[in-house]
Order: C-alpha cells, then sequence, then structure tokens
C-alpha cells in the first residue's frame, strides 16, 4: 500500500517530518518498507498485515496516524442528496444470493463529460503508480485509494436495460475482462450482469464491453460489499488480480460502502458535470457493531505492565472505538464497523500494546517449570553425528523432494508407494524420496566434480512412502564414501582407495559406541551386503555398480554407500555404561600364519578359534593379510593372532601350547589352511 | 696448572662440547688418570708439610666440581638427543593425523540455539513433516480461505487431499500442547517446504526453529526477556533488540523482532537494506483460539510462541550470500564451519 504525506495531511494536522513518521509507522505495525521523495510530496510505501483492510485506504492510515501522534483526524461530513423526481430513471437490482453479495447499491449519472482529469488528481494517481484513463475511473480509483472501497463505473448504454443481476455466472459463459483477456467462467464465480451477459467479474475487474470511455455519455455507479472468500476464490481460480479483489478478499466495510459511493458523486458532478438520476441499494444498510468486555487486569495478565485505565481509555478511543467504563476494574467498548478484525478481549490489548509502544514494555525472565519430561531419549540423531563426523565423515543436508529421474537413475524401484507432491513448481519436487542414498550419489558426483578426491559423506533425514491408504515416515541414515585417501607418512605417500572395509570399519564403530554388541555384516546377494543388528536386518551396504555410476557421470570411482533405519537401529542402542576391571595379569599373544581357500569366510574361521579356545583365549584377530605373487591364486594369505590371558594369575608357556597347538589343528583340519 | 686456573678453563671448556665424545675427551683431561687434577694429586708430596692439608682439601672439593659438571652436561646431551635434535627433522614436514569430519552448518546453528533454550529449561522436541491441514493451519487459527493463508504457500500431497508438508514448524505446538499439559517450555527445529521459487534468498525446503512456553502467569515481557537472552547468545550482547507489531494468525499480540545490524552495527548497510535493523523472527502471545483447540482453558494459561528461519540465522553469522549453498553440499563449503 503506497501513501503520500500530502495525501494524508488532508486527514491529520502533521507537525513531524515524513522520516519521523516513517519511524513511528512502522513501529505501530504498519511496516514502511520504503519512503522516496517525490517532487515537493514523500511516497511511503507501507506492507499492510493482511488482518487490517482497513489500513488499505488513506483514511485508514489517518486514523491511525492521528492514534500514534496524538492528533485527531479531520471528519468530513456528507449529506445524501436525492435526484429531482423528473430526472429519475428505471433501475432494478437483482442480487440472487444475500449471502453471495450483502450490500449493493447503484447510482446513474447522466450526462456526464469523460474528459482527461485535472493535473492534482493524476498526480495524486501516479505518486501511487496508478495509471491515468480518464476522469470517470480516476475517481472511482482515487476513492478506493482514499477510503479503501473499491468502486466501479459501467457504461449505462452499454448495459441497455437498467437491470444489474448479481449472480453466479453460469458453466462456460465467457467475459473479456478490461485487461482484454477472455476468461471462462463456472458457477464459482460471481459475476455482475445484464440481461444477457456478464458484463464485470465481482469485485475483481470489469468487463471490456461496459468500460467507460471518453464516449461514454451516462454510467452506473457500483458500491458493493461482496463476499470475501467467493472473491478469493475466483481470483485464484480466474488468475486475475486488482486493487479492488486485494481490498474485497480482505473485507470491506459496510459504512465505508456507503460513504465512498456519495463522496465518488460528489466529485463527479464537480469534475464531469453530470447529474444524478437515480439511487438504489439493496441489502443490509446496518452492521451490527461488536461489543468487547476488556478486564484492565487481563491487560497486566498479558502484557507484564500497568497501564490505567485512564490511559487504556484514551488509546482506545484514540483509534475510534467508542469506550464506557463500566467500574474501575473493566471498560465496554463498542468496535466501529471499520474494525471487524477486534473480536476478543485480546485483540483490544495489542491495540493497548501497538499504541503505548511494545519497546515501554518492560523485559522480565519468566520462572520456568521444568513440567512433564518430554524429551525423546530415543532419539540418537545427535551422537550418530557427534560419532560420524569423529570418523571423518561430512554432513550433508539434501532436499527431501526429489525428481523421480534420480531414484530411477539410482535403481530406486520406484513404481509404487511412491508419495507424489500435487503442487510441485518443478520436476525437482514431483516426488517426496523414499531413499537417502540416491541424494547422496548425486552429492558425491558433485564434489567429484569439484576435483575432491577424498569424500566421505552422511546424512540423517526422513524418508517416505504411500503404505496404500496411510503414509509412512521414518527416520534414516545413510552414508557414502568414494574416491582416494591419500597421506602423507614418514614413509612416504600412502593411496588407499575406499573399498566396502572402509564403510563396514565406520560403522563398526558407530555401532560399538552406541552400545551395541551384536552386530553382523551378512551378504545378502551379489550387489547387497545386510547389515544386522540382533538378527534385525536394519540396513544395507553395497557397492555401486559400474552401470550406475556411470549414470551419475563418476569416472573411475568406486562409490560405497550404506543406508540404515535409524527407527530400527536406536532400538538396539544401550548407552547404559558398565565398568570392567581391568587385566591384572600379561597376555601372551601367539601368531598363527597360513594360506587359505578364498571362497572361504574368515568370521567362521574365527568364531571356531574362539569356540576352541575359550575360556584362556580371550581374543581372535586378523593381524595381517595379503594376496599376490606368493600366494597361489584362489588363496589368501592370513595373519590370526590369539589373545590368551587369565584373569587370576600369569599364564605358562606351557599352559598355552597345547591348547594353541589344538587350535592349529583344527584350524587346518576344518578348514584346510597350508601353514606358512 | 693451578686450582684457579682450572676453575675458570673447565667452565669454557665444557661450553664448547656438543658430543658425547667431545665431553669423554674433556673428562680425559681432567679427570683421566694423567689428567690434570691427578698431576694435582701427583703434586701434594712436594708441598710443605703445613700445606699438604689444606690443598688436598681443595683439590678433592676441585674434583668433585669438575665430576658434577661433566655428569650435568652428559644429561643434557642425552636429554638432547631424545628430544630428537640428533635426527635434525625438518618441522615444515606436514603433521600426520586422521582428517576429521564436519557437523553441517545448519545443525550446527541448530545445536547452537537449541543449547542456549536449554540452558533456561526448553526441552527440545520433533514432529513430523508431513502433516495434516488441520494441524497446519485450522488447529493454529489460520483460515483456509483467508488471504493470512497466501504467507504460507504449502505443497499438497496428491493421493491424500488433506494432508501436506508442513510450511512452518507451529504445527508441533498443536500436537504437544494436545499430547501434554502445562507448564510447557519446548523448542522445535525441523525441515518446513513452500513453494517458491528458487533464487539466492528462497528456497523450496529450509529449516526453521518453532518456541514456545504456557503455564499460568506467561507475559509478553517474559516474551521480550527469552528472546533478549537468545539473540544476546547467539549474537553478542552489544546488540540492541527492538520489537514491532505484526500480524499472525496463532498469536495476539504479535510481533516481529529485529536486531541491530551485525554487519554495520546500525548504521546502514547493504546487508540490512540500509536500515540499521535485520529482522530475524516472528512472535507473540498464543491467541486463545489455539488454546482452545488443544483444550486448554484461555482464562488460566497463558504462552508465548515464536519461530525464527534458520538459514537466516546462519547466513547472517556466518556472512553467507547465497541460501543455495547450504544444500549444494559442496565440501569445500561444508568443511569452513
Amino acid at each position: 500500500m503506497k501513501v503520500t504525506y500530502s495525501w494524508l495531511k488532508d486527514f491529520v494536522d502533521l507537525k513531524i517530518t515524513p522520516h519521523q513518521l516513517a519511524d513511528k509507522l512502522t513501529m505501530a505495525g504498519l511496516e514502511v518498507v520504503s519512503l522516496e521523495e517525490s517532487g515537493q510530496d514523500f511516497v511511503f510505501e507501507i506492507e499492510i498485515t493482511s488482518n487490517r483492510s482497513d489500513w488499505l485506504s488513506v483514511l485508514g492510515i489517518a486514523r491511525e496516524v492521528g492514534a500514534i501522534c496524538g492528533l485527531k483526524p479531520k471528519v468530513i461530513k456528507q449529506k445524501e442528496t436525492k435526484a429531482k423526481i423528473k430526472d429519475v430513471l428505471p433501475l432494478k437490482i437483482l442480487v440472487e444470493d444475500k449471502k453471495d453479495c450483502p450490500y449493493y447499491s447503484a447510482r446513474i449519472i447522466s450526462n456526464i463529460k469523460v474528459g482527461p482529469s485535472p493535473d492534482w488528481l493524476k498526480k495524486r494517481l501516479e505518486s501511487l503508480g496508478c495509471r491515468s484513463v480518464n476522469n470517470i475511473v480516476d475517481i472511482t480509483n482515487y476513492i478506493l485509494f482514499e477510503t479503501g472501497q473499491p468502486l466501479h463505473a459501467f457504461d449505462l448504454d452499454v448495459l441497455g436495460v437498467n437491470v444489474v443481476n448479481i449472480r453466479r455466472a453460469k458453466n462456460n459463459e465467457k467475459i473479456v475482462t478490461i485487461d482484454g483477456q477472455e476468461k471462462i467462467l463456472t458457477p464459482e464465480v460471481l459475476v455482475i450482469a445484464d440481461l444477457h451477459q456478464p458484463v464485470a467479474v465481482a469485485g475483481i475487474m470489469g468487463g471490456k464491453n461496459s468500460e467507460v470511455t471518453f464516449k461514454t455519455r451516462n454510467i452506473l455507479l457500483e458500491s458493493a460489499v461482496f463476499n470475501p472468500i467467493l472473491v478469493r476464490r475466483a481470483k485464484q481460480k480466474l488468475g486475475l488480480q486488482s486493487e479492488s479483489a486485494y481490498r474485497f478478499e480482505r473485507g470491506v466495510d459496510l459504512t465505508t460502502a456507503q460513504s465512498a459511493s456519495l463522496a465518488a458523486q460528489e466529485l463527479i458532478l464537480k469534475l464531469a458535470s453530470g447529474k444524478l438520476c437515480g439511487f438504489k441499494s439493496v441489502g443490509t444498510s446496518k452492521q451490527s457493531l461488536c461489543v468487547i468486555n476488556l478486564e484492565i487486569a487481563a491487560v497486566h495478565k498479558t502484557l507484564g505492565v500497568n497501564i490505567s485505565l485512564v490511559k487504556i481509555k484514551q488509546i482506545l478511543i484514540s483509534l475510534g472505538l467508542s469506550v464506557k467504563v463500566k467500574s474501575k476494574k473493566a471498560l465496554t467498548v463498542t468496535v466501529p464497523s471499520f474494525r471487524q478484525d477486534l473480536k476478543l478481549p485480546v485483540d483490544l490489548i495489542e491495540e493497548i500494546a501497538r499504541i503505548y509502544g511494545y519497546a515501554q514494555i518492560p523485559t522480565t525472565m519468566p520462572a520456568i517449570r521444568p513440567g512433564e519430561d518430554i524429551v525423546d531419549k530415543k532419539n540418537i540423531t545427535a551422537q550418530v553425528k557427534n560419532i560420524l563426523s569423529g570418523l571423518g565423515m561430512a554432513e550433508v543436508i539434501t532436499y527431501s523432494l526429489v525428481d523421480r529421474a534420480l531414484l530411477n537413475k539410482a535403481g530406486v524401484a520406484c513404481q509404487e508407494g511412491l508419495l507424489e507432491i500435487l503442487n510441485p513448481l518443478s520436476l525437482e519436487q514431483e516426488v517426496l524420496r523414499p531413499a537417502l542414498f540416491p541424494s547422496l550419489v548425486r552429492c558425491l558426483a558433485y564434489n567429484l566434480n569439484q576435483q575432491q578426491e577424498n569424500i566421505k559423506i552422511f546424512e540423517i533425514a526422513d524418508v517416505f512412502s504411500d503404505q496404500g491408504g496411510s503414509v509412512q515416515e521414518r527416520p534414516c541414515l545413510a552414508l557414502a564414501l568414494s574416491g582416494v585417501n591419500s597421506f602423507l607418512i614418514r614413509q612416504g605417500l600412502v593411496k588407499d582407495e575406499v573399498t566396502l572395509l572402509h564403510l563396514k570399519g565406520i560403522l563398526e564403530i558407530l555401532f560399538s559406541r552406541l552400545g551395541i554388541k551384536n552386530f553382523d555384516f551378512s551378504r545378502y546377494d551379489d550387489n547387497r551386503i545386510n547389515i544386522i543388528i540382533n538378527s534385525e536386518v536394519v540396513g544395507f551396504m553395497l557397492e555401486l555398480s559400474q552401470k550406475i555410476t556411470q549414470i551419475f557421470d563418476i569416472k573411475n570411482r568406486q562409490v560405497i554407500l550404506a543406508q540404515v533405519d535409524l527407527q530400527k537401529l536406536s532400538s538396539h542402542v544401550n548407552l547404559g555404561k558398565k565398568f570392567l576391571n581391568l587385566p591384572k595379569f600379561p597376555s601372551i599373544t601367539r601368531d598363527i600364519s597360513f594360506v587359505m581357500k578364498n571362497d572361504l569366510a574368515i568370521k567362521d574361521l574365527l568364531l571356531a578359534i574362539e569356540e576352541k579356545g575359550a575360556p584362556l583365549l580371550r581374543q581372535a584377530k586378523v593381524a595381517d593379510y595379503y594376496q599376490g605373487k606368493q600366494i597361489p591364486p584362489g588363496f589368501k594369505g592370513l595373519t590370526i593372532s590369539c589373545i590368551y590371558r587369565q584373569d587370576e594369575r600369569t599364564l605358562t608357556e606351557d599352559e598355552i601350547s597345547p591348547l594353541h597347538n589344538q587350535i592349529c589343528a583344527l584350524l587346518k583340519e576344518r578348514f584346510e589352511i597350508n601353514f606358512r | 696448572m693451578d686450582i684457579n686456573l682450572i676453575q675458570t678453563q673447565i667452565n669454557s671448556d665444557l661450553a664448547a662440547v656438543t658430543t658425547i665424545v667431545a665431553l669423554e675427551e674433556v673428562r680425559v683431561k681432567y679427570l683421566g688418570r694423567k689428567g690434570l687434577l691427578a698431576d694435582l694429586t701427583g703434586s701434594i708430596p712436594t708441598l710443605p708439610v703445613e700445606q699438604r692439608g689444606s690443598f688436598g682439601k681443595e683439590v678433592n672439593a676441585l674434583k668433585n666440581m669438575v665430576s658434577n659438571l661433566i655428569s650435568e652436561k652428559e644429561l643434557t646431551l642425552k636429554n638432547n638427543a631424545a628430544l630428537g635434535k640428533k635426527e635434525n627433522l625438518d618441522v615444515g614436514m606436514p603433521g600426520i593425523a586422521q582428517e576429521l569430519g564436519s557437523i553441517h552448518p545448519i545443525t550446527q546453528i541448530i545445536d547452537e540455539i537449541c543449547a542456549i533454550f536449554n540452558r533456561i529449561g526448553f526441552s527440545v522436541v520433533a514432529g513430523p513433516e508431513i502433516e495434516t491441514e488441520y494441524n497446519n493451519f485450522t488447529g493454529l487459527n489460520i483460515p483456509l480461505e483467508h488471504p493470512s493463508r497466501d504467507a504460507f504457500d504449502t505443497f499438497y500431497l496428491k493421493k491424500y487431499s488433506k494432508l501436506l508438508l508442513r510450511s512452518h514448524t507451529s504445527p508441533v505446538q498443536v500436537r504437544a500442547m494436545k499430547k501434554h499439559k502445562p507448564p510447557l517450555a519446548i523448542i522445535v527445529p525441523g525441515r518446513v517446504y513452500r513453494p517458491d521459487a528458487v533464487d539466492a534468498s528462497h528456497l523450496f525446503m529450509f529449516h526453521q526453529i518453532e518456541g514456545f512456553m504456557v503455564d499460568e502467569n506467561i507475559q509478553f515481557s517474559d516474551l521480550k526477556g527469552v528472546l533478549e537472552f537468545f539473540a544476546k547468545s547467539v549474537f553478542g550482547t552489544e546488540i540492541k533488540m527492538r520489537f514491532r507489531p505484526h500480524f499472525f494468525p496463532f498469536t495476539e499480540p504479535s510481533a516481529e523482532v529485529d536486531i541491530s545490524c551485525i554487519i554495520c552495527k546500525g548504521k546502514g548497510c547493504s546487508v540490512c537494506g540500509r536500515k540499521g535493523w535485520l529482522e530475524i523472527l516472528g512472535a507473540g502471545m498464543i491467541h486463545p483460539n489455539v488454546f482452545k483447540h488443544v483444550g486448554y482453558d484461555p482464562k488460566k494459561y497463558t504462552g508465548f510462541a515464536f519461530g525464527m528461519g534458520v538459514e537466516r540465522i546462519a547466513m547472517l553469522k556466518y556472512g553467507i550470500n547465497d541460501i543455495r549453498l547450504f544444500f549444494e553440499n559442496d565440501l569445500r563449503f561444508l568443511k569452513q564451519f
């Protein structure tokens, strides 16, 4: 909403500078987003909140300025004049449904001279960014800006008979609006029609055929109140926007609808001569006013500041409200029709605070009572992020909305169970993602493209699916690795390309830190390895096939990724810690080096050793691993460290040797190993 | 050589020694079988009898002193060797360490803000991103067909007409209040979605933090106090704050909250649009209609609520000029935080 300093001065006797006024307006809730000098005048652009339709007018802002500055706005006295009997032309207003149009009034003004507007009028409109058309159209616009009431003037001679019909449009009825567009209408749209066809989309825009031109001689001046929701729906449906619709959808004031029409008539008679040949209105002529009972104690209770009854009364009156002092403790406030946003005591309290000044309200610290314990203790997000970042992983945040193409590219089956967005702005917002890893692969590809050598990323976010009748949203963790980790040690440069084992190592540490003991990685198929905790599959990890990496334009790089259901994971977490005594006696380590067939699983071998060696054997672990020249093809070379220990005393070689030999024999027999 | 001369010479000899081998040479020179001190001892019988006793004592004292000095020097040399000075390491070589990962700057800001509110007794709670139309709008006193909804353009789900992607974190107010009775002090971080055209300051997905508090005597002045504590904790104690009246359907009275521009300190610059102020959040006293929707007695309870955009706070705090950087996830960007 734009308003000029000089126009405001028509109504309030301003003594402060435009800049001072801008500050005051901003601090009263009318945020001045720009203040520009224009000739001798200043133009304020004010952001009006959607609850204050009364501020969409110079008069409304002037009223506010009066309240802020302690000035009384000038009141304009109006008197309805009647057309002379000999001039009266027949006029019929038909309102199909009062709910659609609670009030409609029309004036017939004849023998007008349509011409250019006088300079002062042109200037005022132009300073608000409104183009001058002709004196009649300009006057309707002028009154709209001044009072907030949209008016429309029809060329009466185009309407034919003097009948206006306010009705719903018929299916497929058409209208060409003033901006030259043809719109196809439906019964959702309210129109003003003559006997044959729509001549205006009610409250939004007039029709091209009945617009006032320099040839127009007689006009019908409309001032009405339309149902805000109807105007809003029609505006959205037809894709039309206008100053008029902007005000109607926020609600206009019946009293103003009446006074604005009269003000426009006076100005037309003055600037375009002509004479009044009839006035008719249908519908409600008086609005019932809202009465609010305001307890003074409630003001203090809500704001935390004591404002006296006298001050409260003064503030409310300055805003145009009528106030009766009911007792020392309460006021009865009658709300004028232009303030339909005021319904509850708390609405009045805001008005009091606004004018009193938010800055004058003290700053206190509430005494916070802990209340129920409502923190979700199962939420492990923070711990997981902490552990992973400590392991060199970078957290990323990617969009939850993705395009189907991305899912297809990453090989996610997405025929069923996808949640689609009804109103995406682009293909990238087509669906809610059912998996995180496709976004991570895209992120990897982006970073590889930026010449990053070693990429380790993870994300925690919800994934979504359609369960046929209900929606599912689950927290999920995804990790992705790619590239080569090169590090310089004293022996020189070491280059280490990531493999599934790198990701496995990260997950092992993550699980251990979360107090999960019983986890396992088991091959599901050629591609996929299941992550299992306490026999429940909680996720998977895999190496992305070359076919897919190529689609993502990733060249000569492996992509390793994993996805874990965070809800399942958290159900296995055990963060309760228990101290175990430190060993008092030293352990003895014996290594076994051997060659075994490639297709035998190390896991089975270690299990067999531990089973056989218990209880003296405390741990069996892979100490070395090799494949290459010395090892025949189809075999792998291993060194396993066996660690023996007793809690009560130091073990002797004699105690261990027989057991260790038995273990070696077992391995030879069951796993056909060859010692090296 | 007399005693005095030896006393001065031993010091200069030792100062010149840098290796154990050289030290051994010095030891032999003074304490060896044919060393200087042996000479002195050997000269005792040539002295008159009455001088022999005192001279012998002086020679012994000198012997002890020399022996101590040499031991000390030996210790120093060995220590130096242990410190690696022997190897002559070039400390310009890169250090050897495991690389550290990073936490996304948005997460860091969320954690920082939640920690601030934790300190004064707020609990962190989460809510789903798929919401009902009721929780996102109606329950918050936002009429379905009113221009006040224009500020909340919303993504709807195709097959579920009453489900949408939450356009703000405020629906968690409705959820939490329906589930728990006052007193409540809750902070809710999370993703929100709005069909906005993408540019340097708009995205269709971003993060918000919602906070609210309900009890029997919560006042607007408390809202001011809590938010001032928050803003000063995040942006520094020297910032100024102002509350401007505003309109939100779910609060009454409502306010927009500005801080003095952290770039120009309130003088006016391009970041604050020459205003000297930066808007950082919206707030207000919870509307009685919201309390009615969740079954709280608006006569008994009052409360405040506030909400802020996390990306905006992060951009201001870190001086980031394009919101898209947060979701591009360029490692060179992420590793800066």
